[in-house]
């Protein structure tokens, strides 16, 4: 398995970016440049994505986020910065040897499927192994695979054009799945679905992550999709990675304004778990009742009609049934309303209050 | 403003371009009328009504049987007007250009459609290829190139290159570049991006580019046919500037054939050779379901057919194919088979002069190739050395510009026939104009205007110069310009309805047997003394040839005989002047031994 990792990347497009790649690492502004005609896309980019596991890069367009994903896999070469990937170092390959890495280990979903009108599901499917130069009856074999993987069997003979958006893009996953690629670059790839298909889509993308464990860089502007789909996320403003963690740490603890105000139409319940949720219990035979236990991964959703139904603070038990912590109620709430504050007494007891309200 | 010599410019630039890249020219004439040859002997070979079922059996194919039994309908109609050959020649001409301007063209266009830079420097040359009168590159292309086929395929390249170049740069342009980006990011190589996804996506519309750089070939057919290329353009032209409308039409609707079907065909096969159309083809065939009216044979029954048509027509060329020819009489065969070229104007006694030494030179074993060309382009063709002789000289006034221009590269074999004269005409109808003299004071009888020729013309010139001037008419009347062609239609029109009309012409010429017209007198001489009708020879063929020289330079013709065999050529039909030669000799026996005498006989 081979990880990732992104070097201070910068990306400036216009005149001399050598100039305006100089000028920003000594902390120039991005507007100056912009007013002399250098258009910084990307900026001291650093990341690291570990194998096996989905980063998201999340942001608004313009953000940048599809210029650092093209700069992954060498569509687009970096004004400054390193790429490496396995151990090689992509930004130093000639370019016969960087079109050797992308056909063998790096493939790309797009936005708008990007199939080939001309060429039927199947051929579409076994594109990525013609360029790898595969023998026509095993390419088919295989591209066939991938279509089966996707759910599309028996619409191997299909053209794109008959087929729904949803499945368009089953066979672009497919594409990219048939080559065997360890890194699966995904650019929006959900974004033209509509809101249904999209959570298929999202759901498909899980489980097939639980069965193959490939490394994916997943490029989108919808915050609750990068909280579903992201071991981590990383957010992008104006061409700078503003934050990078975990989708509860980004929730939780957002980095400046901007996340913040970016983060809170996230449906928290969806996204924050009883791991984050969960303090330490305060009784060492928390959890040896009866009643229900939840994991440190159950989500708040879940935890509240679990909260509801057992009297006493819910303890979480790890993987080997040990006790990890208990959520009490009140943790749950703090936790969905985003309040962080201590309780505030009350002066007046609820029948007083009652009575002086009439 | 001072006056920029850009016109000096060209003409230095095109002199400097005929003395250092001669080797060039001629590279590209040799392998421009090779590839014209060879296309043009496959398609005269056969039997016409064979090849006819060739090309329907590939509507046939391509578009299904409507289509083929058009086709055939057509191509039968083509060979009963007897423009058959012609067509083909064109046909020919506008293949071996179509083929050149695409090879050229193709690759310029997606170089294009790949870069900015290449777009914006080839798009104002694109412009001027194609807006730019093609007799403006088309007379230095004789110089260049010689007169026939190949200045003709070279300015319909230029007409029709921008289409096919702009036409590719747009199908290019136009592929998704997400797809482009798709076959990138899989580790496509740049040449297989092309081949692989631009080009077959871009297909339709260079399919598109490619239907009309094939219509605009057409199209410059007759402007072709003016500089000696042949087909149809010559028999149009022809016809036209003898205002024979019926020939013409019959050869204009054999252009519109050929378009018509060259057209259908490139765009059925623009669906044919394109993997979304050939979808699209299938799903309509799904959609219709099976028809009679609409079957298509699949690839290998069409080409089975092709086959067998083709294998009987070749074998009846091989076996089939004498006869018609002109006897060489025994121990007369001075030109054992030396190849002549016969360039001449279309006029009237142009024709029956040229067709008379044709015939009278065949029996005496040369070859001739006999071809009509623009004066213009004769005279440049004539000197450059690509055409022989011609007879239809009008020397010392009307061709005098020609002859200063290019005098010192001809040989003057002497007159054959003359005085003629040249004259302003009015109707007999008209009364009371008998002299120039009288034409003063009228103008508004003739709607203020002396219709005259082309611009070009020594007459025009001399009209210009001296004639109206003399006369008091230069303030009075306006003289047009245009063509021989559009004066006669103009004199045919106005003596239908008898209104008075003045018109340029010059004897002798068949409008004096066809109408009743008054040649008005000339009292002061202003159209100086008439010219005569010289032979002119290129230097080359004048030493290289001494017989042929020493026969035309005892020919001569009366008015009795030209006129006599005018009539008899008009009779024969076109296409069959050298018929009507043959009908006419036999009531003039032994003149062609007058005319070509063999020394010992």
């Amino acid at each position: 398995m081979s990880s990732l990792q992104a070097d201070h990347l910068f990306k400036v497009f216009g005149r001399r970016p050598q100039d305006a790649v100089r000028e920003l690492q000594q902390g120039a502004d991005r507007d100056a440049l912009r007013e002399r005609g250098s258009t910084a896309a990307v900026i001291d980019a650093s990341f690291t994505v570990e194998a096996g596991e989905i980063f998201v890069i999340m942001g608004l367009s313009g953000s940048g986020k599809s210029t650092v994903l093209r700069m992954l896999n060498g569509l687009l070469e970096p004004t400054a910065g390193r790429v490496l990937f396995d151990g090689q170092d992509l930004t130093a390959l000639t370019s016969g040897e960087l079109r050797g890495v992308r056909s063998h280990k790096i493939s790309m979903v797009f936005q708008h499927f990007a199939l080939f009108p001309h060429r039927s599901v199947l051929e579409n499917a076994a594109y990525g192994l013609e360029v790898q130069g595969v023998r026509r009856d095993e390419r088919l074999r295989r591209a066939a695979e991938a279509l089966d993987l996707v759910g599309l069997k028996g619409w191997e003979k299909s053209w794109p054009d008959e087929l729904s958006g949803g499945m368009q893009q089953r066979v672009g996953l497919a594409r990219a799945l048939a080559t065997d690629a360890e890194l699966l670059l995904m650019d929006e790839s959900f974004s033209a679905l509509d809101p249904l298909i999209r959570r298929d889509m999202q759901d498909q993308l899980l489980e097939l992550q639980r069965r193959l464990h490939k490394t994916i860089v997943f490029i989108t502007h919808d915050l609750n999709e990068a909280m579903r789909l992201g071991d981590r996320i990383a957010v992008m403003r104006d061409g700078r990675i503003v934050q990078l963690g975990s989708a509860e740490r980004i929730l939780v603890e957002p980095a400046n304004d901007y996340v913040a105000s970016f983060v809170q139409d996230v449906d928290r319940s969806r996204v924050l778990t009883a791991a984050a949720a969960m303090v330490p219990p305060s009784r060492p035979d928390a959890g040896d009742c009866g009643c229900q236990t939840v994991t440190p991964r159950t989500t708040l959703a879940e935890l509240l009609a679990v909260s509801a139904r057992v009297p006493h603070p819910v303890a979480v038990r790890g993987e080997g049934g040990e006790l990890v912590g208990v959520v009490p109620r009140q943790r749950v709430l703090t936790l969905l309303g985003d309040y962080d504050g201590p309780q505030v007494p009350c002066d007046l007891s609820p029948r007083e209050k009652e009575a002086a309200g009439a | 403003m001072p006056r920029l010599q850009l016109g000096h410019w060209a003409d230095s630039a095109v002199a400097f371009l005929r003395d250092h890249l001669g080797w060039l020219f001629d590279l590209v004439t040799a392998v421009v009328s090779h590839m014209y040859d060879g296309v043009n002997a496959v398609l005269s070979a056969p039997e016409p009504l064979l090849l006819a079922g060739i090309f329907a059996v590939l509507a046939l194919w391509l578009r299904g049987l409507t289509a083929g039994v058009l086709a055939f309908a057509g191509f039968a109609l083509i060979d009963s007007v007897q423009q058959w050959d012609a067509a083909m020649q064109t046909l020919s001409l506008v293949l071996v250009a179509t083929v050149i301007t695409i090879v050229l063209a193709v690759p310029l266009g997606i170089w294009a459609g790949r870069s900015r830079t290449v777009s914006t420097v080839l798009r104002p040359v694109l412009d001027v290829m194609q807006t730019m009168p093609a007799f403006v590159y088309l007379i230095p292309g004789i110089f260049f190139f010689g007169l026939g086929v190949v200045p003709g395929v070279i300015a319909t390249i230029v007409f029709a290159m921008a289409p096919g170049v702009r036409m590719t740069e747009l199908g290019i342009r136009q592929v998704d570049g997400e797809l482009v980006e798709a076959a990138e990011a899989f580790g496509t190589t740049a040449r297989n991006v092309l081949l692989r996804v631009q080009l077959p996506l871009a297909l339709p519309t260079i399919m598109a580019g490619i239907n009309q750089v094939i219509m605009l070939a057409l199209s410059m057919v007759v402007i072709a046919g003016m500089v000696g290329a042949g087909g149809l353009g010559a028999s149009v032209f022809t016809a036209i500037s003898q205002v024979n409308v019926g020939l013409g039409f019959e050869g204009g609707t054999a252009v519109v054939i050929l378009a018509m079907y060259l057209d259908r065909m490139t765009g059925a096969l623009g669906s044919q050779v394109s993997p979304l159309g050939r979808r699209a083809l299938a799903k309509a065939d799904a959609l219709r379901g099976a028809r009679i009216w609409s079957y298509r044979p699949n690839t290998a029954v069409a080409m089975a057919g092709i086959v067998v048509l083709a294998l009987v027509a070749g074998g009846m060329g091989v076996f089939g194919g004498s006869g018609g020819g002109t006897q060489v009489a025994a121990g007369k065969d001075v030109g054992k088979g030396k190849t002549v070229n016969l360039g001449y104007i279309p006029w009237d006694e142009g024709i029956a002069s040229s067709f008379l030494w044709k015939e009278v030179l065949e029996q005496r074993g040369y070859t001739v190739n006999a071809k009509t060309y623009d004066v213009g382009a004769l005279y440049t063709g004539m000197a450059g050395g690509s055409i022989d002789f011609e007879t239809d000289s009008w020397l010392p006034t009307t061709h005098a510009q020609y002859w200063q221009q290019y005098g010192k590269d001809l040989a003057d074999l002497g007159s054959w026939y003359g005085p003629t004269s040249l004259e302003i005409s009015v109707p007999g109808y008209v009364k009371d104009v008998k002299s120039l003299a009288d034409l003063r004071g009228k103008a508004s009888a003739f709607g203020g205007r002396i219709i005259g020729i082309e611009p070009g013309a020594g007459e025009m010139n001399l009209l210009r110069t001296k004639v109206l001037a003399a006369y008091g008419l230069d303030k009075e009347y306006q003289l047009t310009t245009g063509s021989t062609a559009g004066m006669l239609a103009q004199l045919e029109r106005s003596y239908a309805k008898k209104e008075p009309v003045a018109v340029v012409l010059w004897s002798p010429h068949w409008a004096y047997s066809k109408y009743s017209l008054t040649k008005l007198q000339d009292p002061q001489g202003a159209f100086g003394t008439g010219d005569r009708i010289h032979t002119l020879a290129s230097r080359k063929f004048a030493k290289n040839d001494p017989a042929v020289a020493g026969w035309l330079k005892n020919f001569h013709m009366d008015e009795k005989d030209l006129t006599g065999l005018e009539a008899a050529i008009q009779d024969a039909g076109q296409g069959n002047e050298q018929q009507g030669v043959r009908t006419w000799l036999k009531s003039h026996p032994g003149l062609v031994d007058k005319m070509a005498p063999v020394s010992g006989h």
